[in-house]
């Protein structure tokens, strides 16, 4: 009994599903958190020369050298996804800038965020939410405006990413990386074409009925039944939101499970052959022989892309190693060692030099130029009391 | 040194000190309730009448819209009463396991007793949720649910994802807590009344029924309201071992407070449950108390 449990330990703390996972995090991850703190100091030692690689890199990227005059604090206080910087990364920037103590804490879904902030000052100088939340953040004051003129490295992120509704103005956020919610399947399991959501309605309503895995997150699950009435995923409009409601009941008890959690176990023990959710498993599935079959695609009809950001927090404690750190991790060569490291998509096109070629021709990682065209981006729409009782209704018609 | 005053004077002090050290010994007791039970009760009350803020959270209020919501569609109720009815079951079956273990052990074990009791304690030295995902393992396909399966000739047949599954976690999740009151109420049971119930040509049954029941009593009803009680808001169970199919009141509560940031909603949920629960153990103990004139079980 012992073995499999471990390996479930192992795939929790490897992959990076648990970005936006509550339980997870809850638990097993503050054990794998603290082993991860472990394991960094000692791979510190395997890294090329960090301080003296990186100084030269970041002259030769030819950006102007951060103005020196500022007084870097021996300490950095981080609030993030579990598993979201490299620890070669943070050894590298703890050398180059003397700073210390980089504390590291983790949150498991931008609410357990908000709330730390909404409870009064967390302490923190950076944090890393998903770009949605950013209008409540400024609204709540809990972040302050970038000075751009000590984050020059901010000029390599595609102009793709910027002047998004989340922030209009760009004042707020730096990109650090996207992804997208799309289909995953073993294609050693359904043989069928899998392209869209259609597709993925036809076969989990057929053949494949109690074989397909939902990830537990209403604004992920409400694109499928959206787009495929050719509607936006962010629609509240109330005919198209009743049509979303039909097709998803017509789902429901068909669903093997609504989980946000596990559902990369489900598909690698071929429980579930199909399943709505996010790119993050699939690294560490391709890796493993006996789950390489994995596939991911992003459904024809168009989908959601989500973008998670840089912020710096108001009356953030250490405000200059803040500075320090924003532009020391735009800088192409350490962004590169990110995406390598996290298997997520890099706002940072100077980076795309540097990253793992196989990482870049990816297409489940770096979406091709048609796939992004079609992608659009998330609004926050929890307090919506039409799409909350659909999806408790939902819910509750999953069960039988 | 023998005047009246001086001789009342030590009394006053002696009885003065002890009001002084009750109160120092109940203070950190009466803080604990009050801050921890008393305050989060009020806080949750007064949440239930206020509106959710524009970015999700609380804002001061005075409506009932969030009860009106809650009890005017018939969904909003669903996971109520699966609620309900999954932790009457487990508390029925932790209680069909639990009876016959601490009878067992408070009157067969002899010399084991010490050993049964700390391996019953041993499990909570592991995190519940591993414990959850332990049961994962073993009722998966790779393990009891395969086996099953094969021996029935259906290759999709699950243990997992269906209430029995969330039924079995919640059982074995709360079993301890039935065991533990029984098992101190039964083991202070005066042996030879079974023996003069007997004597007396009471059956096996008649005995169980009419003179270690009753003594047992307090202690299965403490023990079935401690299970019941947190059976009806159990979130992580059905979340890992139902994969999010048996929707209860726990996986709705964090729907309202997490996903859609509606605290006012969750708390109105919440009191709505906290009444339910309160209305369902009083007449449990009314139930069972019923008949016994004079001899009233309290609940605690």
């Amino acid at each position: 009994m012992a073995d499999p449990l471990e390996e479930i330990l192992r795939r929790a703390s490897q992959n990076r599903v648990p970005r936006r996972s509550f339980l997870a995090a809850a638990g097993l991850l503050g054990g794998s958190a603290a082993l991860a703190a472990c394991g960094s100091s000692g791979t510190s030692t395997s890294s090329p020369a960090p301080a003296e690689s990186s100084a030269p890199a970041a002259s030769s990227a030819g950006g102007p050298t951060p103005a020196p005059s500022y007084e870097i604090e021996k300490q950095l206080y981080m609030y993030n996804w579990s598993d979201y910087v490299s620890p070669i990364n943070i050894d590298k920037f703890k050398a180059e800038f003397g700073v210390e103590k980089f504390q590291y804490d983790t949150f498991a879904n931008n609410e357990e965020l908000l709330a730390k902030f909404q409870a009064g000052a967390s302490g923190y100088d950076i944090a890393a939410p998903t770009a949605e939340y950013t209008p409540a953040l400024v609204e709540g004051g809990y972040i302050q405006k970038i000075d751009w003129s000590r984050v020059p490295n901010q000029q390599y992120i595609d102009a793709a990413f910027k002047g998004l509704n989340w922030d209009p103005k760009d004042e707020y956020q730096l990109p650090k990386d996207f992804g997208t919610t799309g289909i995953l399947y073993r294609s050693k399991l359904v043989s069928e074409p899998v392209e869209s959501w259609q597709n993925l309605y036809d076969l989990t309503l057929g053949k494949y009925s109690g074989k397909t895995v939902f990830v537990d997150s209403m604004g992920d699950v409400f694109i499928m039944p959206l787009k495929m009435i050719g509607a936006s995923l962010n629609s509240t409009d109330s005919g198209e939101l009743e049509q979303a409601r039909t097709i998803l009941l017509d789902l429901a008890p068909h669903i093997l499970a609504l989980d946000s959690d596990t559902y990369q176990d489900k598909l690698a023990s071929e429980e579930a052959a199909l399943c709505l959710g996010w790119t993050g498993p699939i690294v560490a599935m391709r890796a493993d022989p006996a789950t390489a079959d994995i596939k991911y695609v992003v459904p024809s009809e168009g989908s959601l892309f989500w973008l998670d950001t840089w912020v710096l927090v108001a009356n953030a404690p250490n405000p200059n190693a803040a500075y320090a750190f924003l532009n020391f991790i735009q800088d192409p060569e350490v962004q590169a060692e990110e995406t390598n490291y996290n298997g997520y998509g890099s706002p940072n096109d100077e980076a795309k030099k540097y990253i793992d070629p196989a990482v870049l021709a990816d297409p489940a990682i770096f979406p091709p130029e048609d796939v992004m065209a079609k992608l659009e981006g998330a609004i926050d729409l929890s307090s919506d009391q039409h799409r909350i009782d659909i999806w408790q209704e939902f819910k509750s018609k999953i069960g039988g | 040194m023998a005047e009246p005053t001086a001789s009342a004077e030590p009394a006053g002090g002696r009885r003065s000190l002890s009001a002084l050290l009750t109160t120092a010994l109940v203070f950190p007791a009466g803080l604990w309730y009050l801050v921890l039970l008393v305050a989060p009760l009020v806080i949750v009350t007064v949440f239930s009448f206020g509106n959710r803020a524009k970015n999700g959270g609380y804002e001061a209020a005075f409506t009932f819209d969030n009860y009106t919501r809650l009890l005017s569609q018939p969904q909003r109720m669903e996971p109520f009463f699966t609620s309900l009815w999954m932790a009457v079951a487990g508390t029925i079956g932790c209680l069909l396991v639990g009876l016959p273990l601490a009878y067992f052990i408070a009157t067969r074990a002899r010399r084991r007793k010490g050993l049964l009791i700390l391996l019953l304690v041993i499990p909570f030295w592991t995190s519940f949720l591993i414990r959850t995902y332990s049961w994962l393992i073993i009722l998966g396909r790779e393990n009891l649910g395969g086996f099953i399966g094969a021996i029935i000739g259906d290759p999709d047949f699950r243990i997992l994802g269906n209430p029995p599954a969330v039924l079995l976690g919640l059982i074995y999740g709360y079993l301890p807590l039935m065991v533990f009151p029984l098992y101190v109420t039964l083991e202070r049971m005066d042996r030879t009344l079974v023996e003069a119930s007997k004597d007396l040509g009471a059956a096996r049954w008649a005995t169980f029924r009419q003179v270690t029941l009753p003594i047992a009593l307090p202690g299965l009803i403490t023990g079935s309201i401690l299970v019941f009680i947190p059976m009806t808001g159990e979130y992580v169970i059905p979340a890992i071992l139902g994969y999010g199919r048996t929707f209860l009141m726990g996986n709705a509560l964090v729907d309202a407070f997490i996903q859609t940031r509606n605290w006012p909603f969750g708390s109105a949920m919440a009191v709505l449950l906290i009444i339910v629960m309160l209305l369902v153990i009083t007449v449990y103990v009314w139930f069972v108390n019923r008949g016994r004139h004079g001899r009233e079980v309290s609940v605690i």
